[in-house]
């Protein structure tokens, strides 16, 4: 019987032991979101052509623009959505552009302006159902040129990376600050400041002239003839440039680290009339006769600068003072209509002030609401449209201290909190 | 603490069944040594991995050699404490009062519950349970007196295990991108598998 379990034993630690020449394994996939870069030939762009599509769903709607019963609504760099805002309460999605690269717009009769990359395209859109392409200029936003002998442009793609390694992953950070650098750009150019992802160029008309700005300079277009936009030139202006309101012949140039107000009643040639500096922040202006109102915000790409609403006195063009700052949340897009300042506080809401007394516009704050994630605001004849994350929403602002909802439309992925 | 309480109650659990139960009651108690051959590090090698195993195993004979049942554990790997919960087979081969073959054999899942999820202002992480499997085989050495027998056994346990990290987005989040991998909310996400194979060398006692 001995024999038998000694036996056994060895057969045990036999059998055993085959089953032990293995090591354990370990697969890490990590999955992060970053910013990849993609280079271009302007010349396969060019060759495609826009080919109108049935009205799609918003999915991370831009920069809006409102053009007689139009709303149109940028899809950064995908292209340009086209409603039918003839009733505010039920806006009809009609059409979609695609335009690669494009981030901002301006419609000038039934001409509109987009940006494709490093050139901007007029289509025609008086029949909307039969939208034209009628004119493209070539190379006029050519910053955006990586090679410009080769016609090489760099653009980046907001993407999700998945890669798979036989380690653990042990250096958490490096992960994570790989895709922050994603988030910087994406949102600034998907859902906050509105067009500042690619080109950063923004389009304001006035006077029969087109001015665009980007990151650094003002590009100035004839476009007297709505359906040929003539280059003129380009007026350097500095580092963050980022918004442009045009008001009376005057252009205020929002930029990171101020205001800059320019002189166009010779529209073809705009001068600089004087730069009201403020810390570095991100900062839309709107401007009334007597006041310009600056909104002033920290976030990504704005640095740590304060979330304010300053206002500056402009009685003075050659020399703006800053009469009041107001504390705000984080403060994005704003608009005027009459005495009523609307602020799209961000993630946290949107509030209506009363500014008929720039000196206490904090004792005259209307409404906050808190649900309304905002971004940019479009006083338009018809309605309060109002531009976030989830979407675009509109509201009958005939009184201006409660704003009533009329419609929203919702994006088809919205962003998580 | 938890931990402590657990096996308390999986010894406890063993020794109080042994009295007033039907002959058909069948349990098995054994803690031992684990050995495992880590996974290469970044420098190509392997460290010996040596861990505490604990399992006790509830059942009930079938017949004269078999008995199948549930299985209760306690395995470290590593840092990492699981509990293992099967169902399983033990047979015996050899005549009755004499030493006796065992084998066996355990499948379930490992569950990580005692590993804490841990939350701060930017990131979250957790580890997940696995599938578990564990042949085995021994040999049964009955006492002179009463009914409680002397265990030895060595089993091959398969353990998979996952852990996961999230890092928050920071600031304002940026739109999930469609058909992402990455679930909203995160920046970004790393997800380990684990497979351990460990070498199970155990004692304990069986009635």
């Amino acid at each position: 019987m001995k024999n038998y379990s000694i036996s056994s034993l060895i057969l045990i630690l036999t059998v055993s032991g085959s089953f032990f020449s293995c090591q354990d394994e370990i697969t890490t996939t990590y999955t992060y979101r970053a910013m990849v870069p993609v280079y271009l030939a302007m010349s396969d762009v060019r060759a495609r052509q826009v080919v109108i599509e049935p009205g799609k769903e918003l999915e991370n709607p831009g920069k809006i623009y409102l053009y007689g019963d139009y709303l149109l609504i940028n899809e950064p760099q995908e292209g340009i959505h086209i409603l039918d805002n003839t009733n505010p309460s039920s806006p009809i999605n009609l059409n979609f552009i695609p335009i690669e690269g494009n981030v901002d717009l301006a419609v000038n009769n039934s001409m509109l302006y987009a940006d494709n990359y490093v050139d901007l395209l007029v289509f025609d859109i008086s029949n909307i159902r039969s939208i034209k392409q009628v004119e493209r200029v070539k190379d006029v936003f050519n910053h955006m040129y990586s090679n410009s002998d080769t016609g090489v442009i760099l653009t980046f793609k907001d993407s999700v990376i998945t890669s798979t390694s036989d380690q653990r992953f042990i250096n958490n950070g490096f992960f994570e600050s790989n895709a922050s650098l994603g988030f910087a750009s994406n949102f600034s150019g998907a859902a906050q400041s509105y067009g500042q992802g690619g080109s950063m160029a923004r389009f304001t008309l006035m006077s029969g002239h087109l001015y665009a700005v980007d990151d650094y300079s003002l590009r100035v277009f004839d476009v007297k003839v709505p359906a040929k936009p003539k280059h003129l030139q380009n007026i350097e202006l500095g580092w963050g440039i980022e918004t442009i309101f045009p008001f009376q012949e005057k252009l205020f140039i929002g930029s990171n680290t101020g205001m800059h107000i320019y002189d166009a009643s010779k529209p073809s040639n705009p001068i600089k009339m004087s730069v009201f500096e403020h810390l570095t922040a991100c900062d839309p202006v709107v401007v009334n006769k007597d006041y310009a109102f600056v909104t002033l915000r920290s976030g990504n790409t704005c640095w740590n600068g304060p979330n304010e609403l300053q206002v500056v006195d402009i009685k003075n063009l050659r020399e703006p003072k800053l009469v009041k700052a107001y504390p705000m949340l984080n403060p994005h897009g704003l608009a005027l209509s009459g005495d009523h300042l609307y602020i799209a506080e961000g993630q946290h809401g949107l509030k209506s002030f009363n500014v008929a007394n720039v000196m206490g516009i904090d004792q005259n704050q209307l409404e906050f609401l808190k649900s309304m994630k905002s971004v940019d605001i479009i006083p338009g004849p018809k309605s309060l449209i109002v531009i976030g994350p989830d979407g675009v929403c509109q509201f009958d602002y005939t009184k201006p201290d409660k704003l009533k909802p009329l419609s929203c439309i919702n994006v088809k992925n919205p962003v998580a909190v | 603490m938890k931990l402590r309480f657990l096996i308390i109650s999986i010894l406890a659990l063993s020794f109080t069944e042994s009295f007033g139960q039907e002959k058909a009651y069948f349990n098995q108690t054994e803690m031992g040594v684990s050995f495992g051959n880590s996974a290469a590090t970044w420098n190509g090698e392997n460290e010996k991995r040596r861990d505490f195993s604990l399992i006790t195993f509830h059942g009930v004979k079938i017949s004269k050699n078999h008995a199948v049942g549930m299985s209760l554990g306690f395995d470290q790997y590593e840092s990492i404490s699981v509990i293992p919960i099967a169902i399983g087979w033990r047979g015996f081969l050899g005549k009755e009062n004499k030493p006796q073959l065992i084998g066996g054999f355990d499948f379930g899942g490992g569950s990580a519950m005692f590993e804490k999820k841990e939350i701060t202002e930017w990131h979250e992480s957790w580890y997940r349970g696995g599938i578990m499997l564990s042949p085995s085989i021994g040999v049964k050495l009955p006492s002179k007196r009463g009914k409680t027998s002397l265990t030895m056994s060595m089993a091959y346990k398969r353990q998979e295990l996952g852990f996961f990290t999230g890092f928050f987005e920071r600031g304002n989040s940026p739109r999930p991108l469609p058909n992402s991998k990455l679930p909203p909310g995160y920046g970004s996400i790393s997800e380990t598998s684990y497979l351990f194979h460990s070498l199970v060398v155990r004692m304990g006692f069986m009635f």
